[in-house]
């Protein structure tokens, strides 16, 4: 895997490296210049082994999400890659016919041997390209004589020996070279085990129905000479050149032409673009053309690994951000446990920054410990998840899964996790040691003096200002998306943002002070020392800004305003970047607002963000403007006085309202938006904040009810009453853990209900078309009457109640008119990427499949009154058509809208749109014919076609006679049976196969059971992997159960002393932790399954078919269940460590 | 019988060679030495002496509140050493009431729902328990702040909820560890007086530690500790003379 989010990985891991090594670099250099205070944080660590355990296991999870998802991404990489270099061998490029640039029939598109020698003679010696070698092939039905098992579609190559000596030749599974002549074949491993073939069986080969006896002379590994050219069909065998020659009727030509590079397997692939280059100019002029084969698979392969670790880290997004609130918590927890002993050290001299540099060195001691933890275990679900995958989609991934970590990824992670949870550490480090001394000592809440101009418009100016002045940097970019304008103010604001920090940094210090303040102390020298130490963006982004803001300090000092003039208040709120003049020119020291000056950043930021997702069509970023003005509005209300549960509560309840909006209702205003997987993220994040706010606020309301349960449960109602009351009265903590909860739950429940919804549209009986059985036949060898070529191969034609045919041209075969109507987009490169004609499948259905096919469509065009109506029109003229419902559509998540990427780029249809013409056109021998599209296919009809074509693909659909006559070299050819009922359609496809040696034959519903359980698979997979969040919530549960106890041991002793049983004090924490579990259970579930439904009852999730949306409830409760009873659980030791406390030691404890 | 003070014959505190030792790992702490004491029914009994001398220990273990090593302590008939756990949970919850320097009041819950709780978990049904509670809050002339939190009250009012919580089951004993510590002299001495006036008219058995002389003034009896020894004992005229000379 060599890409992230498009991004180098080599160029993420020397970044990861270098922030590590800076961040290792900085704590060393700590515990050089203050020992003391560095073991007086390492020796925290130790003090209590529990505690330590269940940090070290809730900061892990960053680092675990992330080698998790890079190893499955290295791991599918590192297999695929693996089956390309099995397969292909030697082979590197590949020569064949260009059939675009020169249409011909196909039987006229080869390579003259005589030619290839050329090329071989005026490459021999090539320090670059090693072995040219011609090769035929076909594929062709296989019935082993004596096992009688067969394959209707084993890929029969022919290489000269020569030719073949040069890539090694061929040799059996022993190692010892095989050579073939006349009737000989050798059969390649997998051939041989579909049909159980030995050296010595005789095989009966059918070309154009005609048997051809051979016999086995050895059984080889399966890779290109034993054709094996498609990883995805690897049966195959080899036989002599001339035989193959006589048997095609080819003669001396070459299909392709197979290229060798100089090297090995793995090393020839370095020398594939200098290949490629050389015979380009070679094949100039001439009808041929060249591919780096293995380069584009191994890329592939590449692009697999990137995407899947993509998906990974984006559904991980969730696990990740709850990490990063319990790394929060845990230290916030720690800080104020601390306390006093903080205080302490404050009064007897310890600096601020001393207190940081402390807690820094306990963090960082967490910290690697719990990286290197959260590697191991990533590494371990890395291989739960490929066993898992292994165990679901088993054969049907043709993929030999090899679990593989590389050092790259393991660095990568390792460093990420260290990254996040020493800025997260950073940050509660600097919150902690804010203290105040007196409170610390006596473990006191924190007070603040009064803030004369607390909720004035005066104060509110001021707090906007300095809000601006000081999150500059973000406000700036974001204004940087809204066109011209936004450029003007954005830019100088984002360049005054690298200052602003440091004025603030600055502002507390003696450099700040007024002379008769000031001593002889400078500004501090970490800055000048950080910046420097980071070669270019240091200077730039730290050092320079760092010089510049000390200077405006140094400059204004003295300089500050008794009152500022109104003019510079006006002009600075005109002309933002003027504002940081004016901040440094208030009064030393003043009072500020921090909370509704950051919410006014966020308001001014969110306003810009709002702007330009209608501007840009971007949802994701409409919506995270929208809510973060929202925040602004009620940091406002509450700046103003009004309580913190009506200003909270009633904004994010405007906030959910937006969101659950239908998009139909939103867009005349906003006008069209896009988004795609990220919403996912964002819709959570936004969601199960809103919701947290309006729990934390409100659940107070149960208590009354809870105290009329006091009839009921007398004895236990003073536990469920404190059970409740207790969290309330910590929001933070409390609602931080319910939002790690209700998060991850979110994520699953969304995640399943969409699943399963999918999964009911998709793959319903629907899909099956009213069909029971596909039957595919061999190109070479079709089949003109199934039911009487089943009865002669002697199974039972007679349990067929109905037949469709339907002729295939593949996207190699056949081509669409391609007509634009998103008007010649362009890639980033600026390329057009739309060309004339389009490779796209084609499928021409005979009658009996019109008239006996169940399939439903999407929409029909003006004049037809139903389905069948249009069927039936089909049926009676060949030149209509119906187009596939992706081909128009994409699903694009949150934001709807047309796909960009569509090969044929048609614009979406609707019921009764006017019939249009689309012309088709066979690539080799550039015959069109046109067609006339009067319908579009439902979506359970494009699973039906990719379910039962051997490649997955979809098609245009129209009259058989219009594919034959059209693409007379496409051979491709099904037939679907309906059974009579009764009938086992498993036992039936056995037969058919066992009946006809040139065809295979599944079952319908066995192919769309196998299809539920590889998508139950992944589910499994992806819901494991997201559920690894609920460490994190469950980690919090016992953090904060654990805290609790220490912190409520005087009332835990009095509730022992009034006459608590030691289970009532238990119960009363479990109830506590209960609420906490439940209420972030219910806030993601409800959450989820709301988005979920109308998400899929609005116009974006596309054609529902009228299915009901379905509630998955046994995944439901299995996933709260887990959910919840691993919460008690992990709850109970605390809860026991509170019952047990003893009651004489708890009462005099301090 | 009783006497002047309206303090019975009857013994219902009774302690015979009590001994209580802290083990703290490196050294061996012996906080009582074998204390012996008797308690009558109605008395009220202060405990003083020097910090460490064993009198939080001796009101805990009198109290049920810790084990201690050897010896025995009869509560009204009953050795309470010999008690199991819970059936000491639930002697305490219906026979005693606590009192202590830190309120250790529920913060999370009203004033009269911090009172009724040692009735709820008696068993006695909300709606007496509540009547109870407020009645209780009513003695220490609380009940306008009922639904106050602790948050809420002043340091006076938040020990007179404690006495309120300590009273409201009726206990034949009530337990009191600094009761005045935290609070200044003028509501010390308004808490002292509501402690006497309750016992004069509830006439329950106190057993009050305190450092304080004008506190044990008010007490019938003032038993000094040093060393983990009772080592002499105070008549409450005794105590007073002291406390008018401080």
């Amino acid at each position: 895997m060599n890409e992230l989010f498009g991004v180098s990985m080599n160029l993420i891991a020397a970044v990861c490296v270098a922030a590590t090594a800076l961040i290792l670099a900085a704590v060393a250099f700590i515990a050089w210049r203050n020992p003391v205070m560095f073991k007086m944080g390492l020796r925290n660590i130790p003090r209590r082994k529990a505690q330590t355990a269940l940090i070290i296991v809730g900061l892990m999870l960053s680092t675990l999400i992330m080698s998790a998802a890079f190893g499955t991404g290295d791991t599918l990489t590192t297999s695929v890659t693996a089956e390309v270099y099995s397969i292909l061998g030697e082979a590197d490029e590949w020569v064949s016919w260009d059939a675009e640039k020169e249409p011909r029939p196909l039987e006229e598109q080869v390579i003259p041997l005589e030619t290839v020698e050329q090329w071989q003679a005026k490459f021999a010696g090539d320090p670059d390209i090693e072995a040219i070698v011609p090769f035929q092939r076909e594929s062709l039905p296989v019935l082993n004589t004596r096992t009688k098992l067969n394959e209707p579609s084993a890929r029969i190559v022919g290489f000269r020996a020569k030719d073949a000596a040069s890539l090694g030749g061929l040799k059996d599974s022993a190692g010892r070279p095989v050579t073939l002549a006349g009737n000989e074949i050798a059969i390649n491993e997998d051939l041989a085990g579909e049909i159980d073939g030995k050296p010595g069986d005789v095989l009966l080969v059918y070309y154009k129905a005609e048997p051809i006896e051979f016999v086995v002379k050895a059984v080889v590994p399966s890779g290109v000479l034993s054709g094996a050219i498609d990883p995805s069909a690897a049966s195959g065998a080899a036989v002599d050149f001339e035989t193959i020659a006589n048997l095609t009727g080819r003669g001396q030509n070459a299909d392709a032409v197979i290229v060798s590079n100089t090297g090995g397997v793995k090393t020839g692939l370095a020398r594939s673009d200098i290949a490629v280059e050389k015979l380009e100019a070679e094949l100039e002029g001439t009808p041929y053309t060249v591919s780096a084969l293995k380069k584009e698979l191994v890329n592939f392969a590449e692009l697999i690994g990137s995407a899947f670790t993509t998906i990974f880290v984006v559904f991980g997004l969730f696990s990740i951000a709850a990490g990063v609130l319990l790394i929060f918590l845990i230290f916030v927890m720690l800080a104020a446990e601390r306390k006093p002993e903080m205080g302490m050290a404050r009064a007897v001299g310890a600096k601020r920054r001393q207190l940081v540099e402390s807690f820094l060195a306990e963090g960082m001691g967490y910290d690697l410990g719990s990286a290197v933890v959260g590697l191991i275990a990533g590494m371990g679900v890395t291989y739960a998840m490929v066993e898992v995958i292994k165990i679901f989609a088993g054969d049907n991934l043709g993929l030999d899964l090899t679990v593989t970590f590389t050092g790259r990824s393991l660095v990568v992670a390792f460093c990420l996790g260290v990254i996040a949870t020493f800025l997260m550490v950073f940050a509660s480090s600097w919150r902690a040691s804010r203290l105040n001394i007196t409170a610390a000592i006596r473990d006191l809440p924190e007070s603040h003096p009064v803030n004369p101009e607390a909720s004035t418009w005066k104060g509110y100016y001021r707090a906007a200002l300095n809000g601006i002045v000081a999150l500059a940097l973000p406000i700036g970019l974001s204004l940087l998306l809204v066109g011209p304008v936004g450029m003007v103010l954005g830019l100088p604001l984002a360049l005054a943002g690298l200052v602003s920090p440091w004025v603030f940094a600055l502002r507390g210090s003696n450099t700040a002070a007024p002379a008769d303040h000031r001593t002889s102390e400078g500004p501090p020298k970490w800055p000048w020392i950080l910046g420097a130490a980071i070669p270019v963006v240091g200077w730039v982004l730290i050092l320079a800004p760092y010089w510049i803001a000390v200077g405006l300090v140094v400059f204004f000092r003295d300089r500050r305003l008794a009152t500022l003039p109104p003019w510079l208040g006006v002009l600075s709120l005109l002309v933002w970047p003027v504002a940081l003049v004016t901040v440094l020119l208030q009064a030393w020291r003043v009072r500020i607002s921090w909370a509704a000056g950051v919410a006014t950043a966020f308001g001014v930021a969110g306003i810009a963000l709002t702007y330009g997702g209608m501007d840009r069509d971007s949802a994701f970023f409409f919506l995270l403007g929208v809510s973060a003005v929202a925040l602004w509005i009620a940091v406002t209300l509450q700046y103003f006085g009004l309580s913190d549960r009506f200003s909270f509560s009633a904004v994010s309840a405007l906030v959910l309202v937006l969101w659950y909006l239908p998009s139909k209702w939103v867009e005349p205003v906003t006008g069209p938006l896009n988004g795609d997987i990220e919403m996912f993220f964002l819709s959570g994040m936004v969601m199960v904040t809103c919701g947290t706010f309006i729990i934390v606020y409100n659940a107070d309301i149960i208590l009354p009810a809870i105290a009329r349960l006091g009839s009921r449960f007398g004895r236990i109602v003073p536990a469920l009453k404190t059970g409740v009351a207790y969290p309330l009265t910590s929001r933070f903590r409390t609602g931080m853990t319910i939002a790690m909860i209700g998060l991850i739950m979110f994520s699953l429940v969304m995640m399943a209900a969409i699943n399963t919804n999918v999964a009911a549209i998709y793959l319903n009986d629907d899909t099956r078309g009213g069909y029971d059985n596909v039957i595919g036949v061999n190109r070479n060898n079709p089949i003109e009457d199934i039911r009487a070529a089943i009865s002669a191969g002697g199974a039972d034609a007679s349990a067929i109640s109905a037949v469709g045919e339907l002729r295939t041209a593949a996207a190699q075969e056949a081509q669409v008119e391609n007509r634009d109507e998103f008007k010649n987009a362009e890639n980033d490169e600026g390329d057009k990427i739309v060309t004339e004609w389009s490779r796209y499948p084609v499928f021409g259905a005979d009658a009996g499949f019109m008239a006996s096919n169940k399939l439903t469509l999407k929409f029909r065009a003006e004049g037809y009154a139903s389905d069948r109506d249009v069927w039936a029109a089909m049926g009676g003229d060949a030149s209509f058509a119906l187009i596939p419902s992706s081909v128009t559509v994409a699903q694009q998540g949150f934001g709807g809208g047309p796909a960009t990427g569509d090969l044929l780029r048609l614009n979406p249809v609707e019921d009764g749109f006017a019939p249009f013409t689309l012309t088709l056109r066979d690539p080799g021998t550039g015959k069109e014919s046109t067609v006339t599209v009067i319908g579009q296919m439902s979506d359970a009809a494009d699973t039906f076609f990719q379910i039962t074509s051997p490649d997955f693909s979809i098609g245009i659909l129209t009259g058989k006679q219009t594919v034959l006559e059209t693409f007379p070299q496409s051979q491709g050819q099904r037939y679907y049976l309906t059974l009579k009922a009764g009938v086992d359609s498993k036992e039936y496809a056995k037969s058919v196969e066992a009946a006809l040696v040139q065809a295979s034959a599944d079952s319908i519903h066995q192919l769309l059971d196998d299809q539920q359980k590889i998508q139950n698979g992944f589910m499994l997979v992806f819901q494991g992997f997201m559920g690894l969040g609920l460490i994190v919530g469950i980690a919090a549960l016992a953090v904060i159960a654990s805290r609790a106890v220490v912190e409520r041991r005087q009332q835990i002793g009095m509730l022992r002393a009034i006459g608590y049983q030691r289970g009532m004090v238990a119960l009363s924490f479990l109830f506590e932790s209960g609420f906490i579990a439940l209420s972030g259970i219910f806030l993601g579930v409800a959450l989820g399954l709301s988005l979920a439904w109308v998400l899929y009852v609005s116009d974006d999730f596309g054609d529902t078919n009228g299915m009901p949306f379905a509630v998955p409830w046994l995944n439901l409760g299995i996933i709260c269940g887990i959910a919840f009873v691993v919460s008690m659980f992990m709850t109970f030791l605390p809860a026991r460590a509170a019952s047990r406390v003893p009651v004489a030691e708890a009462l005099r404890y301090e | 019988m009783s006497d002047a003070h309206g303090v019975a014959d009857e013994v219902v505190i009774e302690a015979r060679g009590v001994v209580k030792t802290y083990d703290t790992g490196l050294v061996q702490v012996k906080a009582l030495r074998g204390v012996n004491l008797r308690v009558r029914k109605g008395e009220m009994v202060a405990i003083m002496g020097p910090s460490g001398c064993g009198k939080t220990t001796l009101l805990n273990s009198l109290s049920g509140l810790d084990d201690f090593d050897a010896g025995t302590v009869t509560i009204s008939g009953h050795d309470i050493a010999r008690m199991p756990d819970d059936r000491k949970t639930e002697f305490r919850a219906k026979d005693m009431g606590f009192v202590f320097q830190t309120y250790n009041l529920l913060p999370v819950l009203t004033a009269v729902e911090n009172v009724e709780l040692p009735l709820i978990v008696s068993g006695t049904r909300p709606k007496a328990a509540r009547e109870m509670a407020l009645t209780s809050l009513d003695r220490v002339r609380l009940r306008d702040w009922a639904n106050q939190r602790p948050s809420q009250l002043s340091g006076g009012q938040r020990q007179r909820v404690t006495i309120a919580r300590a009273l409201v089951n009726r206990p034949a004993i009530i337990w009191a560890d600094e009761p005045t510590g935290a609070l200044d002299s003028a509501t010390a001495t308004e808490i002292m007086d509501l402690i006497v006036e309750l016992n004069e008219q509830e006439h329950q058995t106190c057993v009050i530690v305190t450092h304080d002389p004008k506190v044990a003034a008010r007490c019938h009896r003032t038993i000094q500790m040093a060393d983990g020894l009772i080592v002499r004992e105070d008549s409450q005229a005794e105590m007073a003379a002291v406390a008018a000379g401080h």
